[in-house]
Formats: structure tokens, sequence, C-alpha cells
């Protein structure tokens, strides 16, 4: 009889000092590929986030209702695959005590999952994806409240920067290149869309795809130079970018690459090597320590993960920011319940100064006829990159200002 | 030469190198199953092992030519390993389905590499000039031209060495009859351990030469193992030249038919093949027909 009341005495001790511990933290999941062909912005974005959530704990934690709560992370590898992302949405969002989630790189990974996460009205900051599906799925289903806030400059913007810059340079014909999967197809149509609303003064002489995995792009390549391309407008990851750009070197085509901000992956800078210099890309970030608002980040980031070079330097900024921005919202909404966040998320009060920008309200409430009011960036938030040596560098200089700039919307 | 031609020129020329990738990993199926009657189904978990053991040496510092050679000790003794693991005791039994087993070790494999190196595709580096060399107007790279020299040369060794050294006659008799090699003094699980090891090596070899093209990932010749088996079977498994031919006509299949088709269809003509292949000569298209008598 003594033995049994100890026993329960023990038991509800336990009990509640889990419940104790429960209400103390803040729990925060982060998804992405963490391996795979995808890994460099997986884990850049997840390493932003974690260092984000290290300072904000070192101070603390979160002052949620007059109270500091510390932020937990619970941490999912979908390895850039669509069913296991679904899998892994369906996971968190039925784990009941997940205030929000932060991720996300391959457009079908946010096709897939982010259903679950609607119906249970969890709130997600996508980063990076960009692909623009991922945002106008809830525009086309008519969704009225939408818990899903992108913070990643979006392909459309992307698209429209990559054609401009074409047509700056002079050309009139280009090849258009994109891979099989969700991402890609999305960014050949943003792209011909582009084409189409800047005046069709260019001309895009071929349009060719390819699969992920495939290393031989000279049947692509030949197309195109046969076509007469000046250049090629580009929408694919890693790995397959730098099969271009050897192929490229190979039939002695040398004319530039232009495309989605995927080109400064480390895993293209490095395979593709020499072949990969002068590549275009939209940036919102730039690994450049004389840019002052980037400087202290980029230290923390190299010294916490003992790197010199960040893999994806843009998926690492937008975690750190979208967790800054997270934690204000938390902050201001006084409570850990999702439902809540989401209203703060549209309303918020403070400006947060991130590594990027300072963020005065980047969202709004949803419209789901205009999908800019769950979309942070804008084209004057962004600036085009340009591989150089194994690194990536601002395509032109006198665009600094828009890194360093004060206030954003 | 009218530049369409020439398009369709430099496609084939660029398939049927890369075909020759496929006959060296095919030859590689072919050298086990003359000695054993085995079929290695993790043949493609060692030329993966290969590359990864040469781009741990390179690594390291060594040059090039070393981390070939390294690989290539290191894929004799991983052939070995398979062997006495997975292949001796089903040629005991006198039953195929142990040859499974082949297909552990090589998940097995899998998982370790996965657990050392990560998911991720590196590049293997070489020496090579970065430039394209020019035949007639038809571009050719150097790791391109490395796995054509590699494959044709380790070939022509082995099978130099099958037809005129003790050893490898002694093979070739096993692979023959291995009772009555027996009978003549021959030890035949001596002969098909020492197939194995050589086709460890060509494993490692084809890892070391297809690295650089592909880059070198746990998944890196998942699908080349496939090319290589129907490679394999529309050569027939005993003939070393025929499979080269096979694997020049199936990489030109696959590139002129992504090319002219669209780059959805690559993979169609190949199998197309392979059934036609099948269908006409079922003992493959280089095959001797065997007549047992008894």
């Amino acid at each position: 009889m003594k033995a049994s009341r100890s026993i329960l005495a023990v038991l509800l001790a336990t009990s509640f000092s889990s419940v104790a511990l429960a209400a103390d933290v803040v729990k925060i999941a982060i998804t992405g590929p963490f391996s795979g062909g995808s890994a460099p912005m997986g884990v850049s974005m997840r390493d932003g986030v974690k260092l984000a959530v290290f300072q904000i704990n070192q101070r603390g934690g979160i002052v949620v209702g007059g109270k500091k709560m510390k932020v937990e992370l619970v941490e999912r590898d979908d390895e850039g695959k669509n069913d296991r992302g679904a899998l892994i949405a369906q996971e968190i969002s039925s784990m009941g005590d997940i205030s929000a989630v932060i991720g996300t790189v391959n457009t079908g990974v946010a096709v897939m999952g982010d259903k679950y996460y609607v119906e249970k009205g969890i709130v997600k900051i996508i980063t990076p994806a960009a692909g623009s599906a991922s945002m106008t799925q809830w525009s086309k289903a008519g969704v009225k409240d939408l818990p899903i806030f992108r913070f990643a400059s979006h392909d459309g913007i992307q698209a429209q920067m990559v054609v401009e810059k074409a047509l700056r340079l002079g050309f009139t014909k280009v090849a258009i290149l994109h891979d099989a999967t969700n991402y890609g197809v999305s960014g050949r149509d943003d792209l011909i869309a582009q084409i189409n609303k800047q005046g069709n003064k260019l001309k895009a002489v071929a349009v060719e795809k390819f699969a992920i995995g495939d290393k031989d792009m000279t049947g692509q390549l030949i197309k195109a130079k046969a076509a007469g391309a000046q250049a090629i407008l580009i929408w694919g990851i890693g790995p397959e970018l730098a099969a271009v750009a050897s192929g490229k070197d190979k039939l002695g085509f040398k004319v530039p690459m232009i495309g989605g901000w995927t080109l400064s992956m480390s895993n293209f800078i490095d395979t593709a090597g020499a072949s990969g210099n002068g590549a275009l890309m939209p940036q919102t970030f730039i690994e450049d320590e004389s840019i002052a608002r980037a400087k202290p980040f980029i230290q923390a980031y190299h010294k916490a993960y003992n790197v010199s070079r960040i893999p994806s330097p843009v998926s690492a900024a937008q975690g750190y920011d979208a967790a800054l921005l997270l934690a204000e919202a938390i902050h201001e909404a006084g409570s850990t319940s999702p439902a809540k966040i989401k209203v703060s998320l549209e309303n918020l009060k403070v400006t947060v100064k991130g590594a990027i920008s300072d963020w005065k309200k980047p969202w709004t409430k949803w419209n789901p006829l205009n999908v800019e009011t769950h979309e942070a960036f804008r084209r004057a938030t962004t600036v085009m990159g340009k591989v150089q040596n194994g690194h990536v560098i601002l395509a032109n200089p006198s665009e600094k200002f828009v890194l360093e700039g004060a206030t954003t919307n | 030469m009218d530049a369409k031609y020439l398009a369709l020129a430099q496609m084939a020329v660029g398939g049927g190198l890369m075909g020759m990738a496929y006959a060296l990993v095919a030859y590689g199926f072919q050298l086990t199953y003359a000695a054993g009657k085995a079929v290695n189904f993790g043949q493609g978990e060692l030329v993966m092992l290969g590359a990864f053991a040469g781009i741990s040496l390179s690594g390291i510092g060594l040059p090039y030519w070393a981390t070939v050679l390294g690989a290539m000790v290191a894929g004799a003794a991983l052939g070995w390993c398979i062997e006495r693991v997975a292949v001796r005791l089903a040629l005991q039994q006198r039953n195929e389905g142990w040859i499974l087993l082949t297909i552990i070790v090589g998940l097995f494999s899998l998982s370790l590499v996965e657990n050392i190196w990560g998911r991720d595709d590196r590049p293997y580096p070489t020496p090579w000039p970065a430039e394209a060399l020019d035949f007639f107007g038809i571009s050719v790279t150097w790791p391109e031209l490395a796995i054509a020299t590699g494959a044709l040369g380790i070939m022509t060794l082995v099978e130099l060495a099958k037809r005129y050294t003790m050893v490898g006659i002694a093979v070739q008799a096993v692979s023959a009859d291995p009772d009555a090699a027996e009978l003549c003094g021959i030890r035949s699980r001596s002969a098909i351990s020492l197939s194995w090891m050589v086709s460890g090596v060509a494993a490692a070899f084809a890892g070391t030469v297809i690295g650089p093209v592909t880059t070198v990932g746990p998944t890196m010749a998942a699908a080349l193992t496939l090319k290589a088996f129907s490679v394999a079977v529309v050569a027939g498994l005993d003939s070393g030249f025929g499979l080269v031919l096979a694997g020049i006509a199936l990489g030109a299949a696959e590139n002129l038919s992504g090319y002219v088709l669209g780059s959805g269809w690559r993979e169609a003509p190949g199998l197309i093949l392979l059934i036609l292949a099948l269908s006409l000569r079922p003992q493959g298209v280089f095959g001797k027909k065997i007549i047992r008598k008894v």
C-alpha cells in the first residue's frame, strides 16, 4: 500500500513537472532538405534559424504575456522529396504543441504538404522556397484565412529580374532551360509570362527541360546553340545547373547563364568550378562583410558553424530573419497559440532589424486575390548576384545600398 | 558537314562514350557470371564504393592516378569479401535464391556510405584540362575520353590475361566445367574467388573514371547498374567484345532519342532494344548457344 502510494506520488510529481516544462517553452519546427541535391539551402536555412533561436534563448527567451519562454526546436529532414515532405507536415501538424513552422526549400514539398498546416491552422513561414505555386495554390483555392506566409523573393520577382537583366544586356534571343520539377516548370511559366509582360522584346528560341539527376545536357544545349540563343535563362537546382555549365564549356557555347537564385547554391558553384563564373541570379543577401548590416550575422554564422563560407547565404539569412520575425510575432501575440500568432504576423507593430533589412510590417491580412499580402519580399529588396571564383558577389556594386537599406515596405 | 547532322553526330559520340561506362560496369557482371554462374546485384554499389574510396584518397592529397590505383585495391578486397560472405554459400547450396544476399550487401554498403560520407553528390577532382577536344566539329571532353580508353584498356588486359596466363586459363576451365577442372587439379573455389576480385577491381576502376563525369554520391550508380545489366543481357554474358558494341549502341541510342524525341524519351529505346534483342536471340546478340550433351 505504502509502495503504491509513493509510486502514485512520483507519477503525479513527474506529470506536473512535464506540464510545467511544456508551458515554459515555445515549440517551433524547422523542415527542409538537410540531405540530397537541395541540402545546401536546407542546411543553411536550418542553421540560420538555429542561430537566431540560440541568440534569443541566450537573452532568456521570448517574452510571452510577461513571462520569458525559451524556444525549443523540432527538426525534420524532408530530403527534398514531395511525399516525405507531406508525411512530415502530417506529423508536425498532429503533434499538438507546435506553435509555428519555418522551412521548405522545394516548392513541390509546399504544394504537397502545406494543406495539413492549413487544416489545423498552424502558422508556417515558407523560406527559402521561391516557386510561385506554393502561394498561388491558396489564392486559386480561394482560401479565406491563411496561416502560410512566405519569406523569400518569389519566382514572380525573380523571373522579372532575369528578363530585365537579359534585356539590359542587349539580348534578343534566349533559350529557356528548366528542370522537370514543380519548381522548374513554374519557373519556366513565370519566365514566359514575364517575357510577354515586358513587351516580347526577347524571343525564347528554345525551351528545353531536363530531369533531376541528368548529367549530360549536350542535347538541350546543342538545340539552344543551333537556335542562336545569346543567353540561357535557367530554372533548376545545384547539381543539374552545374551539368549545364560544364556542358556549355564542352560545346564551346560561351553565353551567360541567368536564372533563379539557386545559381548561388554551393553545390552549383563547387561542381561547376570555372565554368560557373559569370552566372547571374537574383539574391536577397550577399555574403560580403563590407555590407555593414550583414556583417554581424555573417560573422556569427561563420563562428557558430566553423565555416568560412555559408553554403547558401540567402537561405541562411532568410532563415535567420524569419525566426526573428516569428519571435516578435509570438511576443506581440502574447501567446503560443498558432491562431493568435497568425494574426500578429499579419499586423506586426515593431520594426524588426534583421540581417537582410529592417522589416516593417512585412505581411498584411491575407487576401486570396492578392498573394502579395503574404509575401514579404518585393522587387526593390532584391539585387542581382554573380558567381565569381567560388563566391557570389554583387553583379552591380552600385546596388549595395539595397542591402544596406533601412526599411522594407 | 551540315549543322543538323553534326548535332546528331555530337549526340551519338557523346552517348557512345558514356555507353563505354555501361560496358565497363557490365564487364563486372560478366566476370563473376562466367566463373561461378553468379550475378552480383550489388555491382553498382561496388562502383560507388570504388568512387568513394578514390575521392577519399584524393581528399588526403594523393594525385589522381594514385587514387585510381588505391580504389582498385579496395575494389579487389571488396570483391573478395562479397564472394566470401554472400556468394560462396549460395554456390555450395546450389541454390540461386541465396544470391539475393548480394542485394543485401549492396543495400548495406549504401547505408554505410550515407552515414560516413553523407547523401550529397560531390565532384571528383581530376588533372584533366577543362577545355574540350575538337574532332571535326565534335566536342569530346577529357573525362569522357578517360572512360572510353580506361574501359577498353582494362577489358583488353583482363581478356589477354584470361587467354595467355596459367591462372586465366584455369579460371576459364572452371567457367566451362568446374567438376572437370577440379579433376585436373584446379581449385575451382580459388578461381571463383579470383574472378570476384577482378570484378571488384573493374567496378572500382569504373567508379574512378565515371565519377568525374557524374559526380560522386551514394546513388550515382543506381541508373548505371540497370543499364549495364541490360547491356550484359543484350550482349550475352560471355562476350567481352559484344559488351563494348552493345554499350556504345545503347548510349548512342539513348542520347539520340533524347535529342530527337525530347529528353523525356531518353530511356525508351534502350528498353525496346533490350526486348527486341531478347526475343530474337535469347542467348544474347553476341552470345554462343551452348548445347549441353547429357
